[in-house]
């Protein structure tokens, strides 16, 4: 009987022990959680990985690794997010652990904009029968990913698709919309000079393109009338080529620039008026 | 009788028994204790500001190791700060912690060769001449590394350099044929002529930047500056003057272009013939680790 209970007292204490020292990683994650709410980050991560550092057994390496990336994020240091995330995915113990993980990876990776790398995360995830129930959430950053791949087309039509959120839709519909075309504005360029530049509303240089461009046409025409081939060959080659050529760039030039403009415009108000969940 | 002196023994084991638990509770108690984590003990906090040093993350190292010094006085630890303030190329940080080594520590010596390091890398100036003379003449270790990296230092400037045996004095066999070569480039550099490129061009269209070592635009300026040219001649020959002037103002244009654009071009090379010797010379001191010590705390 005594023997017994002396087996049952040294578990007793090796149990106490260990509670102890759980009890303290507890506390230290706690620490660190709270700096994290306080928006310390730079302080939130130095004591995350003093938890690690500590947490022998890896108790805590889901919640460190994510809580750590989660810092990073917020301090846009984006690269060390994804490792982070990426550690925390290995780490994982369960379904939900391992989505959390590999969501915040993908957003972190549309805000870097590497958005081949987000698109293939969520469709990993996408495909995954253990996710099917989060499917809104997924094709709901995948809209995201779009957005910031500048693809406000399949934005929109994820976002309307079941009414997943029609704020979103709109704006992106209403910014497709705006978008000027770049190829329409690079080939009516080719047919009519300066109409690219007419169409993005550079009427300037649209009229003064199509000046260049009938000046050196006729001087061209007229150098073979005169049957001054090779001066025409000259002229042809060397002025009427070379603004022909610049003033259909110069079209695609200023489509981009434009919608450069028109998204920018959209990704702000985005980022200080959109109420819903960001990247 | 006998049951008496039975229930008497098993009372005495029974005690037995208790005395013994009673000692396993007194060691194993304050046991159980001691695993609850203090992350704070100094042991603790030099314990995990190692592991970032050797993690890399140098900010949060020092942040640790100035806490860890705060409680107790270790001249490994400071010179350990010191020297993450200098990998993170903080050097101004730096130089103040290195100055904290007291002449008595083991650090002392290394200190003071970390310490020229970072004046070095702040700025090449009086003040780290200073330091390189006192380091030289005094019975440092580091005397001669200090004395190398004076040395190389001159070749910064566009001051004459002593003559090359003296210059070549400190280094060894493999940094003589490196420096030696540094040493030839920096008294006389390959620099081309901005008022021959120009003249060159003026001449002949094209062959300054061609003695630049622009051979493409050099062709080009020759062949369109002659083509245009010839046009503009021919045109005025045949009295057709609007083409004539156009094919005028091309070539006259050209022309210009290719002058001022073969000025610009030696200007262009001396700049890279420059950049390239600075950059080598800088490639070279850190590859040499500007002469100091390199310390391995992670193994």
């Amino acid at each position: 009987m005594i023997f017994v209970s002396k087996k049952i007292f040294l578990l007793f204490i090796f149990f106490i022990a260990n509670g102890f020292a759980q009890i303290s990683l507890q506390q230290q994650f706690d620490y660190s959680n709270n700096l994290f709410n306080q928006e310390k980050y730079f302080d939130a991560i130095t004591e995350l990985k003093r938890l690690q550092f500590f947490d022998t057994e890896n108790i805590y390496s889901f919640k460190s690794n994510l809580l750590i990336g989660k810092s990073y994020k917020a301090g846009a240091k984006f690269d060390e997010a994804v490792k982070y995330f990426t550690l925390a995915e290995i780490n994982a113990r369960s379904d939900d652990e391992l989505f959390n993980s590999k969501v915040l990876n993908a957003r972190t990776n549309i805000l870097r904009r590497t958005t081949k790398q987000s698109e293939r995360i969520l469709n990993d995830l996408m495909d995954d029968p253990k996710f099917l129930s989060k499917q809104n959430e997924i094709k709901y950053w995948c809209g995201w990913n779009y957005i910031f791949n500048d693809d406000w087309d399949k934005a929109y039509e994820i976002f309307n698709q079941n009414n997943l959120d029609t704020t979103l839709a709109n704006l992106c519909k209403s910014v497709d919309d705006e978008m000027y075309s770049e190829k329409f504005a690079k080939y009516s360029s080719y047919i009519v000079p300066g109409f690219g530049q007419f169409y993005t509303g550079e009427y300037l240089s649209g009229a003064l393109s199509l000046s260049w461009n009938v000046l050196f046409g006729y001087l061209t025409i007229n150098s073979f009338i005169e049957d001054r081939v090779f001066d025409g060959i000259m002229v042809g080659n060397f002025l009427w080529l070379r603004f022909y050529s610049g003033n259909t760039q110069n079209a695609e030039k200023f489509a981009i620039q434009k919608n450069l403009q028109i998204s920018n415009k959209a990704l702000q108000y985005l980022q200080f008026n959109f109420a819903g969940e960001r990247p | 009788m006998n049951y008496l002196r039975l229930l008497e023994m098993t009372s005495l084991k029974k005690m037995s028994s208790l005395f013994k638990s009673l000692l396993i509770v007194y060691f194993f108690f304050p046991l159980s204790y001691s695993q609850q984590i203090d992350f704070q003990s100094p042991q603790n906090i030099k314990l995990f500001a190692n592991f970032l040093f050797c993690e890399k993350d140098y900010l949060r190292a020092v942040e640790e190791y100035q806490k860890y010094l705060q409680l107790i006085d270790d001249d490994s630890v400071q010179f350990k700060v010191a020297i993450g303030y200098s990998l993170m190329n903080d050097q101004t940080n730096a130089l103040s912690k290195f100055g904290l080594i007291k002449k008595t520590s083991v650090f002392y010596d290394a200190s003071k060769i970390q310490k020229l390091k970072s004046q070095f890398l702040i700025n090449i100036d009086s003040i780290f001449y200073q330091s390189a003379d006192l380091l030289i003449n005094s019975n440092s270790i580091y005397s001669n590394n200090a004395y190398k990296l004076k040395n190389t230092s001159l070749l910064f400037f566009d001051k004459n350099l002593r003559s090359k045996e003296n210059f070549l004095i400190p280094f060894g066999d493999d940094e003589k044929n490196k420096l030696s070569v540094f040493y030839n480039l920096k008294n006389n550099p390959p620099y081309k002529s901005e008022t021959l490129a120009g003249i060159f061009s003026a001449i002949i269209p094209g062959s300054g930047k061609i003695y630049t070592e622009n051979y493409g635009d050099g062709i080009t300026a020759f062949l369109l500056t002659g083509l245009f040219t010839y046009l503009a001649y021919t045109n005025f020959e045949h009295d057709h003057p609007t083409r004539a002037w156009i094919f005028t103002a091309l070539g006259s244009g050209f022309y210009a272009g290719n002058v001022y654009g073969s000025i610009a071009s030696a200007q262009i090379f001396n700049a890279k013939v420059n950049f390239d010797f600075n950059e080598g010379v800088k490639l070279f001191l850190q590859e040499q680790n500007y002469f100091t010590p390199s310390y391995d705390f992670c193994k």
